[in-house]
């Protein structure tokens, strides 16, 4: 049982790691793009690492625990149907 | 090798579907007429068709095992077992063996005088292996021909997995359109320019032997 939890740990947090990477770098050329079109008042690399800093506390960097939480109430939902309804 | 090809794609195909129509839910109608329990021997490749309740029951090679005894109603029998599946495959979570065991004999009942239920089992039966289909849940029903229900969480199953695989078909055949194709075609048009130029080398070379002949 332990063993398995640590199996789907792992796998999970693999994916965890994968799409918050991905997540941020795509949030980091969409910033630079919004740079190169705008009035360009702030030097770039200020722009992008104040717009980062909004990333980071945003609802969509939270929604990828959802890799967690998902898989997680799943199978909660079908122990509970199995051995209880 | 167009052979090859389709004898691997037929049986790509009846691997995933069996493995679909052994693991995903399913319902009969059946009487129960008795539960039982009987040493089961584990030691060969049969193996695969018991679960793996505990980690103990790995190495185990024969253990007891539950069975509900069921008539059909076409009137013709059907056995399940009655085991957990634990945090193993299928991922159906069963722990509540005892319990359905419970339930299972307090529904027995006799040809005059019929309980009718549903049983939602996964598995086969198979009389020449020794298989039995695992039941999972036990819900009273009005009668043999009462309705079974919508079997919602198949379509839900197969609805996602068609999507995954249409998905994944799709990826596959814009890949090979934009990358494989092209570099197949330019590996094509290179060896016909070198071998249009052998054939023309070879007029050349035969013109010259014919001019010698005169």
């Amino acid at each position: 049982m332990f063993r398995v939890f640590f199996i789907v740990f792992i796998a999970l947090s693999i994916v965890y790691i994968s799409l918050s990477l991905y997540s941020r770098a795509r949030a980091r050329a969409r910033l630079e793009e919004e740079w190169s079109e705008g009035p360009q008042d702030l030097p770039q690399e200020a722009y992008v690492n104040a717009g980062l800093k909004a990333y980071d506390g945003s609802l969509r960097r939270k929604l990828i625990l959802g890799v967690y939480v998902v898989p997680m109430a799943l199978v909660g939902l079908i122990i509970y149907l199995t051995n209880f309804a | 090798m167009r052979y090859i090809g389709w004898i691997l794609l037929i049986s790509f195909w009846v691997v995933v579907g069996g493995t679909l129509h052994y693991t995903l839910p399913q319902r009969d109608i059946v009487r129960i007429v008795n539960t039982y329990e009987e040493r089961q021997e584990l030691g060969d490749w049969t193996r695969v068709f018991w679960s793996r309740p505990d980690t103990q029951s790995d190495t185990l090679i024969n253990r007891d095992v539950q069975f509900i005894q069921t008539v059909r109603a076409n009137g013709r029998p059907m056995v399940y077992r009655n085991e957990d599946t634990g945090w193993s495959w299928p991922p159906y979570f069963k722990f509540d063996t005892s319990n359905l065991y419970t339930e299972a004999a307090d529904r027995v009942s006799t040809k005059d005088d019929p309980e009718w239920v549903m049983i939602t089992h996964y598995g086969w039966r198979n009389e020449f292996l020794t298989v039995f289909p695992n039941a999972i849940s036990i819900r009273p029903v009005d009668g043999p021909d009462a309705s079974k229900g919508l079997p919602w969480v198949n379509i839900l199953i197969l609805t996602l997995l068609a999507a995954v695989f249409y998905g994944i078909w799709v990826r596959w055949r814009r890949f090979r359109r934009r990358r494989i194709d092209p570099t197949l075609e330019e590996w094509q048009d290179s060896f016909e320019a070198t071998s249009d130029a052998i054939a023309q080398k070879r007029g050349r070379f035969r013109r010259w032997i014919d001019s010698w002949r005169g």
